[in-house]
């Protein structure tokens, strides 16, 4: 649609000459970048590998072939890990560049590659028999460490799946359905207060401009875990439902606050459900609104239209800054 | 059908976004930017995905208010083509209002709109497709393609789009297999046919000056297109929707009938796909030519499989990543116009989405395994492998 907008603003005079020729060949698809392809195949590979790998070693366990089977993957890691360590830029503050664009997948399958392997040493001589935790916390400890240490948001996120499984908490968006979010009882207010640690932690580093880049994944994981805590909350403790709305409202407006640090409104999206959940709880507690259909769908009405109209009336407020 | 937006307001729209994505990629100052923005200033009210997403869950929760609300009021008791009847009055209703309201506040793929079209569309389809109880499949089906079709036109939707060409696809596959015999056998040809010929039209469309404002549709209808015809010859695709269908019985050693043509498809069209796509540099072609080739590898695997998933595994993946790996070092400098650095950044392709999908795509977030299951669960990717 826009294909002839280069030689629009040349002639408007608002982009030199020089920007046009730079910009020209791209917009024309004379000049096409096969970024995005090749770092999804590299990730595919590795993502293939690393599963196969996994299995590999598992599935040899025991027998003739196993002392090869560790072993070749192992002399990779190491490798892999030599070539992060050579290479690898400097440590700073802000985003940093990787040497290579394929640094960052070798790093990751390394980091992979270690998972799978410390998983066999520990059913193989049992070293951590009776510490299945501490291995996670290690594992959680090495991804947090090489993902400050070489700027990968991709183990950061590892990183803090792990950790918070460390606790017992399981955070998979895409698992939740399958109900074993929360397998034991009360961790829902465990995982309530990792989220929040998680939560001031990033906050404090962001101010302290360590890394401001990482804090979308943290506040990500750490609301998301929050809310569905809180609502699971709502429903287990039935009896003090009160306090867990008001965490839930307190959690919202931490959201508005997030979702303006970090320059995204996805944090408002959890609020809204969270809260319209909470919202109705109580409601439906305290006024028994869905006794009457009338009184149940003029609510739905008016509470989602007013939310509609309140964000469309304030909409400067909700626009991205750019 | 025309469009329901100024076509002038649209451009103006996509020049900002467009002047955006150039800033983003350094090619012009952030100065620039103002000046662009404050030039092309229009007054559609577009926000960002997220604000979309949540107005769009809101309007969709209130709406489903309303119609809770008329249906009680409505009927207690009421004969079927009565509440069909109300059903399409109702949905032309709120297509009225989305008109007359939204648009007239101009609002642009706002998440209210788009909601608020949906719903419309549902109750239109529901309400004709249950005056005959649907009964009639056809008709219910071309319903579907007139419907999603219209609406995909005037309101520029994406997913209406795919909705309408996937209900033109089923409604193709439904004719052809109640004719029966012969009609069933050319399911596959009729379908590489149509959909090459889909593809090529709608790339001519893409040419033509007056569409523009179709763009994007005329991509995912050509994306579309190339799937369907891929599908359409591929073995794994004819062969199990033979067998479950078309009730075909495969005895031990037979297999389904032109079998040698469907293999040849199979490895023709990614092959095919590709080499247009490299040659004519079109990174559309580039892009569903990689995903068919993993489906063409999977189809191969699934029929021709050594029994060892995990070496199949590792090897593939070592393939992928070797590959990828040459192909980056190749473009090291730019070679025929392919470059591997990020030229203009593409909106999904921000470096967060990708870390959430590394997170969930491989272990770490398995909760400590049980006893039960010794070691099992501790493997990064162990859980992925599942799916293979």
């Amino acid at each position: 649609m826009t294909k002839n907008l280069p030689e629009e603003l040349l002639v408007k005079n608002l982009i030199t000459q020089e920007q046009f020729a730079k910009v020209k060949p791209i917009v024309s698809g004379k000049i096409i970048s096969l970024f995005y392809e090749l770092r999804t195949l590299l990730y595919l590979g590795v993502m293939l590998f690393t599963a196969g790998a996994g299995i590999l070693i598992y599935k040899n366990i025991g027998e003739l072939g196993h002392v090869a089977a560790i072993l070749s993957p192992t002399a990779l890691m190491i490798g892999c890990f030599w070539y992060v360590y050579r290479t690898g830029p400097a440590y700073s503050n802000e985003i940093v560049k990787g040497p290579t664009p394929y640094f960052d997948y070798v790093l990751l399958l390394a980091s992979l590659l270690f998972v799978s392997i410390q998983g066999y040493l520990q059913f193989q001589y049992a070293i951590l028999d009776d510490n299945l935790g501490t291995s996670t916390l290690i594992t959680a400890l090495l991804f947090f460490y090489l993902a400050y240490r070489y700027d990968h948001t991709g183990l950061l996120s590892l990183g803090i799946t792990s950790f918070v499984s460390f606790w017992g908490v399981s955070v998979s968006p895409v698992k939740w359905y399958s109900g074993s979010f929360f397998e034991q009882a009360n961790l829902h207010v465990i995982a309530m207060i990792l989220g929040v640690a998680l939560s001031v932690a990033s906050i404090f580093l962001h101010h302290r401009s360590v890394k401001k880049h990482f804090t979308f994944t943290y506040l990500n994981f750490s609301l998301l875990m929050f809310f569905c805590a809180a609502v699971a909350g709502l429903f287990i403790d039935g009896g003090i439902y009160g306090i867990y709305i008001l965490l839930i409202y307190g959690g919202c407006a931490f959201s508005y606050y997030a979702a303006r640090l970090s320059r995204s409104f996805l944090f408002l999206l959890y609020a809204f459900i969270a809260a319209y959940i909470a919202t109705t709880f109580f409601l439906v507690v305290t006024l028994q609104i869905y006794n009457s259909e009338y009184l149940w769908f003029w609510y739905s009405i008016f509470s989602c239209g007013g939310f509609v109209y309140f964000i469309i009336r304030f909409k400067n407020h909700f626009r991205q800054p750019s | 059908m025309k469009c329901a937006y100024n076509e002038d307001s649209l451009y103006r729209l996509e020049a900002i976004k467009e002047a955006k994505r150039w800033e983003k990629g350094t090619f012009i100052s952030k100065d620039q930017l103002t000046a662009i923005v404050e030039e092309y200033k229009v007054n559609l009210y577009h926000p960002n995905l997220m604000i979309r997403l949540l107005l769009f869950v809101a309007t969709a929760l209130g709406l489903s208010g309303v119609t809770g609300l008329f249906g009680t009021i409505l009927f207690s008791g009421a004969s079927r083509n009565l509440i069909c009847t109300v059903c399409i009055l109702y949905g032309a209703g709120t297509l009225l209002v989305l008109e007359k309201v939204m648009l007239k506040n101009n609002h642009f793929k706002s998440g209210v709109t788009e909601a608020i079209m949906y719903y419309a569309c549902g109750f239109l389809i529901c309400g004709i497709g249950g005056l005959t109880d649907f009964d009639l499949i056809a008709l219910t089906t071309w319903t579907c393609v007139i419907v999603f079709s219209l609406a995909a036109i005037r309101y520029l939707d994406l997913l209406m789009t795919a909705a309408a060409l996937l209900s033109l696809a089923y409604g193709l596959f439904y004719h052809l297999y109640e004719m029966g015999g012969i009609g069933q056998r050319l399911i596959p040809f009729v379908f590489i046919i149509v959909f090459a010929a889909g593809f090529l039209m709608f790339r001519k469309l893409e040419q033509k000056k007056s569409l523009l404002i179709w763009t994007n549709n005329l991509m995912v209808a050509e994306s579309l297109s190339l799937l369907l015809a891929y599908a359409g010859g591929n073995y794994f695709v004819v062969r199990e929707l033979s067998v479950n269908l078309m009730s075909l019985q495969i005895e031990e050693g037979g297999d389904v009938p032109f079998a040698y043509i469907f293999y040849a498809l199979t490895l023709l069209i990614p092959c095919l796909y590709l080499y247009f796509g490299i040659k004519k540099k079109d990174i559309l072609l580039i892009r569903v030519s990689l995903f068919v080739f993993a489906f063409s590898a999977f189809t191969f695997k699934y029929y021709f499989s050594m029994g060892t998933p995990e070496i199949t595994l590792t090897l593939a993946g070592a393939i992928v990543f070797g590959i990828a790996l040459a192909v980056m070092n190749y473009l090291k400098i730019m070679r025929k116009g392919f470059t591997r650095e990020n030229l203009l950044s593409e909106k999904w392709a921000a470096t967060n989405i990708q870390s959430f999908v590394i997170s969930q795509t491989l272990g770490g977030n398995q909760a400590p395994a049980t006893q039960d299951t010794p070691g099992g669960g501790r493997f990064g990717g162990g859980g992925s492998a599942e799916d293979f």
